[in-house]
């Protein structure tokens, strides 16, 4: 929608034909995973990609191959035209401030020995240029963008709550100003105030910094409010992907709309589902009123 | 004794408080709720609210260095003040389905060894039988490759399938009360749909009942009967889910016009500024730097909970349905469009 329409120039990132397989047990009893299988997607500058679908379909690997975290079986990543597929890890530093990840739990991604300062201002160890105060600034600039005022900065993530965490983790993701940002589910720990902040935020440097999202959620509210396309995974397949209204609108594949049915809403709760559900009616009817 | 509407679980005035830089802080304040059987109550609320400590403090698993200091937990007529009194609960009748379902899972065992272990906690079974069982959970909830899974440690599953074996530990020996935090956050919305349609059907059917801790005010109108709007350590609102929703706190308001305005397309409006940390000074209402209708009453005095309708609200000017502002503004692609 908004930004997508500017340029044409090439893709911040392409991904052609990926495959990646785990294999799971030892002797006979083991068992392969197929969590890629064969995926191909383009992300255009400053514009959302969303990746939905079911869990345990591959969203997070396939994100964790665009970032050049994990190497595929077979395929090729490009970032801004780049094939990254084969470097070395040596090689791949040299990318890594320009491709950032939030990742789906905050915790499991937040060193629990570091305070907030010192996370936000590890994404910031390539810059030489800045002295200590400079380097502070900068990661109290962010982190108030995000919500945390300066008295979290002395604090361990143990000491913040899911949500406080995550907004840590997405601070340190955007100190940078990357060209890429992969996104796993970054608002699902966020209460709905909080997510309209991030959410707001992310919009905002997304149109003045030009970034592009990679964004994997469940939420398809969020997704239909953010994303510009959308790509529906299932089973390590991606079975649909087009402009994230029509997706919505008039899915193809059944299970995107599947999908697009089965989402929780507090203006219509679904309809005849379940006998015993309790009831929203009233709420959807005074709602629509007062829209 | 199973009455259908007798009180499972009863919180009274719970007060947490955890050991900070500066001493105790607050973090629960007299928290009341209460489950019923065979309902599902809802817990929702800004991060950092208290929901995680509100259920840790029912099922007596608080962090070091927090402790109650006042209030009772009452499960099905016994109070709850000793380890003791859990020691034959958690696990058996009490089933908890944690926040961060990977952290809590045992890295050097298979997930499937675990589940295995709590099924026969709670009746004797053999392995094999009990496997079984733990592969029929694992299905119920959705899973593909139950198997597969089992064999897993939890650095080889997803965050939905870390979570799903959660909610199987949770589930393994049907407890009366269900307790969880927010447990399908990590999973898609078919999948969701069809762990909560299961949960609340055996928890209605056979009159017991959860808690069920979301900051989703979709997954809150669908499934649960009741809910309680936790802000700043306290339980501010609580009563049916569409009195809540309707009027009432300002501030359950403000929620639910934010999830209203994403799902018609609509931006936001977020509610401004951001939650007290617990050890801020607070006087009169938590709310009341944010809350647009906020007097000099709100600011000098703590408002105590009163009926409002079939809720109870800790508010001196609940808002009434027809007061309340619409919500959001055009959507970014009309906005565009134009
Ligand atoms: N290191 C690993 N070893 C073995 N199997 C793995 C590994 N990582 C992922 N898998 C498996 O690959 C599949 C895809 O996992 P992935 O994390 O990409 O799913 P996802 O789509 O992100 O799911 P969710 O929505 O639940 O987060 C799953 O079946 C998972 O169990
Ligand atoms: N171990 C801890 N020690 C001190 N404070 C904590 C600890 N864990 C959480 N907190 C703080 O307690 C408050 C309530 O946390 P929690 O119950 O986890 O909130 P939520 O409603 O998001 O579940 C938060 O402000 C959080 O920062
Ligand atoms: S007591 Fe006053 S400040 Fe608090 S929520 Fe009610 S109206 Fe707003
Ligand atoms: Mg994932
Ligand atoms: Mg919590």
């Amino acid at each position: 929608m908004s930004a997508g329409q500017t340029s044409r120039q090439s893709p911040v990132l392409e991904l052609h034909r990926l495959r990646k397989t785990f294999k799971v047990g030892r002797g006979p009893k083991a068992r392969k995973v197929r969590a890629v299988d064969d995926v191909s997607l383009t992300l255009d500058k400053g514009t959302t990609l969303a990746v939905v679908g079911e869990s345990g379909s591959g969203k997070t690997t396939l994100a964790r191959l665009a970032m050049s975290l994990l190497p595929p079986d077979d395929g090729d990543i490009l970032l801004n035209g780049r094939n990254l597929t084969g470097l070395s890890p040596r090689a791949l530093a040299r990318f890594r401030p320009s491709m950032q990840m939030v990742f789906q739990d905050p915790f499991d991604s937040l060193a629990p020995w570091h305070t907030a300062e010192q996370i936000v201002g590890s994404s910031l160890h390539l810059r030489r240029d800045l002295g200590p105060a400079e380097r502070r600034r900068l990661v109290v600039e962010v982190l108030e963008r995000v919500g945390l005022p300066q008295r979290f900065l002395s604090r361990y993530p143990h000491e913040l709550s899911g949500g406080q965490a995550q907004r840590v983790g997405i601070a340190r993701a955007i100190v940078t100003r990357p060209s890429l940002v992969v996104l796993d589910e970054p608002t699902s720990a966020l209460d709905m105030s909080v997510q309209a902040q991030i959410l707001a935020l992310l919009h905002e440097l997304q149109n003045e910094e030009q970034l592009s999202y990679l964004f994997i959620s469940h939420d398809l509210a969020v997704v239909r409010y953010l994303a510009d396309r959308t790509a529906v995974m299932r089973r390590g397949q991606m079975v649909e992907v087009g402009d994230t209204a029509k997706i919505f609108d008039r899915p193809e594949n059944d299970y995107t709309r599947e999908l697009v049915e089965a989402s929780p809403r507090v203006t219509a709760a679904p309809a005849g589902r379940q006998p015993d559900r309790a009831r929203a009616d009233g709420v959807s009817h005074r709602v629509r009123k007062a829209l | 004794m199973m009455d259908s509407r007798s009180a499972l679980l009863e919180m009274r005035d719970v007060s947490v408080t955890v050991r900070g830089a500066g001493g105790e802080v607050p973090v629960l304040r007299e928290v009341a709720l209460e489950v019923r059987r065979g309902e599902l109550v809802g817990v929702v609320g800004e991060t950092g609210a208290g929901k995680s400590f509100t259920a840790r403090a029912v099922l007596g698993l608080l962090p070091h260095g927090a402790r109650r200091i006042s209030g009772s937990v009452v499960f099905d007529g016994t109070e709850l003040d000793t380890p003791r009194a859990y020691a034959n609960l958690r696990g058996t009748r009490m089933g908890f389905v944690p926040q961060n379902p990977r952290l809590s899972l045992d890295p050097v065992f298979t997930v499937g060894s675990q589940l295995v272990a709590v099924i026969r906690r709670g009746r004797r079974m053999s392995r094999t039988h009990a496997r079984k069982r733990g592969v029929a959970l694992l299905t119920g909830l959705g899973v593909h490759e139950p198997e597969r899974v089992m064999r897993s440690y939890a650095h080889q599953l997803s965050g939905g399938l870390c979570q799903r074996v959660c909610i199987a530990i949770a589930l393994a020996n049907d407890p009366e009360l269900v307790i969880a935090d927010e447990p399908t956050t990590g999973l898609d919305v078919t999948v969701q749909r069809q762990i909560l349609d299961l949960l609340r059907s055996q928890l209605v059917r056979d009159g017991r009942g959860g808690l069920l801790i979301t900051h989703d005010l979709g997954v809150i109108a669908t499934w649960c009967d009741r809910v309680a709007v936790m802000y700043a350590g306290r339980v501010v609102a609580i009563g049916p889910v569409a009195d809540v929703l309707r009027e009432g706190h300002p501030y359950a308001h403000g929620l639910k016009g934010i999830a209203v305005a994403l799902e018609q397309g609509v931006e936001p409006v977020a509610i401004p500024g951001t939650v007290p940390t617990p050890g801020d000074q607070i006087e009169g209402c938590a709310f009341a730097p944010r809350c647009a209708v906020a007097t000099d009453l709100c600011r000098a005095d703590d408002p105590a909970p009163r009926p409002y309708g079939d809720q109870l609200v800790r508010c001196h000017h609940p808002v009434a349905d027809a007061e309340l502002p619409a919500v959001g503004h055009p959507t970014r692609s009309e906005e565009v469009e134009v």
